[in-house]
């Protein structure tokens, strides 16, 4: 059975650079966001497993993201993937409930060992 | 000749400039031991007496840092480091300097030598470029001065590819505002460099 998979992110080339950085192996069902209020509209309306998050976004941001699905209480497992590295910000999204931080540009190696570590596969 | 980018060409800039925003702000906030709020940056395309007026016309109230960048393949262009004087001579506070220990324009010239160099090695490393530097310049204090440097900078160019990045120091209400100009010569280089990475994907 395949995984509900989101990817939201403003850049089309960094929801690509995602999508060929999953493992071959994972079966998805891959959705697409451009931004925030995208992501929420997907996530409430079907359940997603995996969001693949940036955080630098239009519209709406992921910490706007991440508080929305905490005080929604959405169930869905975030690795937010992004640009900001600064200490304080990848603090501020684990607190907010992300699995974890992964800095950009993403690679498959990077990835695919982050979803072994929280038994995503 | 065509200067604009494409839907994609535009999108992979942004990506790439979004990294090395990135990686900058983290050395700024570092060095300044305190957090960065990061905007969207905008791409346009600018004339050289736009450029001019639209700078001009706040002039009064900013200090700039220039220093121009050199890379392969004819990657080229100018780094400006906009500064309001309210926050230029705030600096030396955040930095925890004591009076007269540093001057303002050194400091200036250290914050924009941190910033500038950041985000264009990092941008550099992600188009397998590598970029020299000529020595940072100064532009502020007397009137003038600014625009005079602006129709020097654009004096072989009628166009530019503008990128506009905003630092914003959250704990100090400090704003550094980066402008990059890469004039229409180089624009092409930089299409052909993109374009090479978009065939990746």
């Amino acid at each position: 059975m395949s995984s509900s998979v989101l990817i939201c992110d403003d850049s089309n080339l960094a929801r690509k650079q995602v999508l060929r950085s999953l493992p071959e192996q994972w079966e998805v069902d891959v959705q697409l966001a451009k931004h925030g209020l995208e992501a929420l509209d997907v996530l409430r309306s079907s359940a997603i497993e995996v969001m693949f998050l940036d955080l630098t976004m239009p519209e709406l941001d992921g910490v706007g993201v991440l508080e929305a699905i905490k005080e929604e209480a959405i169930s869905v497992k975030v690795f937010v993937i992004s640009a900001d590295i600064q200490p304080e910000m990848q603090n501020k999204v684990l607190e907010l409930g992300a699995q974890a931080f992964l800095r950009k540009p993403i690679n498959s190696e990077t990835l695919v060992s982050t979803l072994q570590e929280h038994g995503i596969m | 000749m065509a200067y604009e980018l494409n839907e994609d060409q535009q999108d992979c800039l942004q990506e790439l400039i979004n990294v090395a925003m990135g990686q900058a702000s983290d050395q700024l906030a570092r060095y300044l031991d305190t957090f960065v709020f990061l905007t969207v940056p905008s791409i346009d395309l600018v004339s050289g007496k736009g450029l001019s007026d639209s700078l001009e016309t706040t002039e009064e109230s900013m200090a700039m840092v220039s220093q121009g960048f050199f890379g392969y393949e004819g990657i080229r262009g100018e780094a400006l480091l906009v500064y309001k004087h309210e926050d230029s001579d705030r600096i030396g506070d955040l930095l925890g300097y004591e009076p007269d220990e540093l001057s303002v324009e050194e400091q200036l010239i250290d914050i924009s030598s941190i910033l500038t160099t950041t985000f264009l090695n990092v941008f550099a490393t992600q188009i397998e470029n590598q970029m020299s530097y000529s020595a940072p310049k100064l532009i502020s204090e007397m009137q003038g001065k600014l625009s005079e440097h602006l129709k020097q900078l654009s004096f072989d160019w009628d166009m530019a590819l503008k990128v506009n990045i905003n630092y914003q120091v959250t704990d100090y209400s400090f704003n550094c505002e980066m402008v990059l100009l890469i004039p229409e010569a180089a624009i092409e280089n930089i299409k052909t460099v993109i374009d090479r990475i978009l065939e990746e994907y």
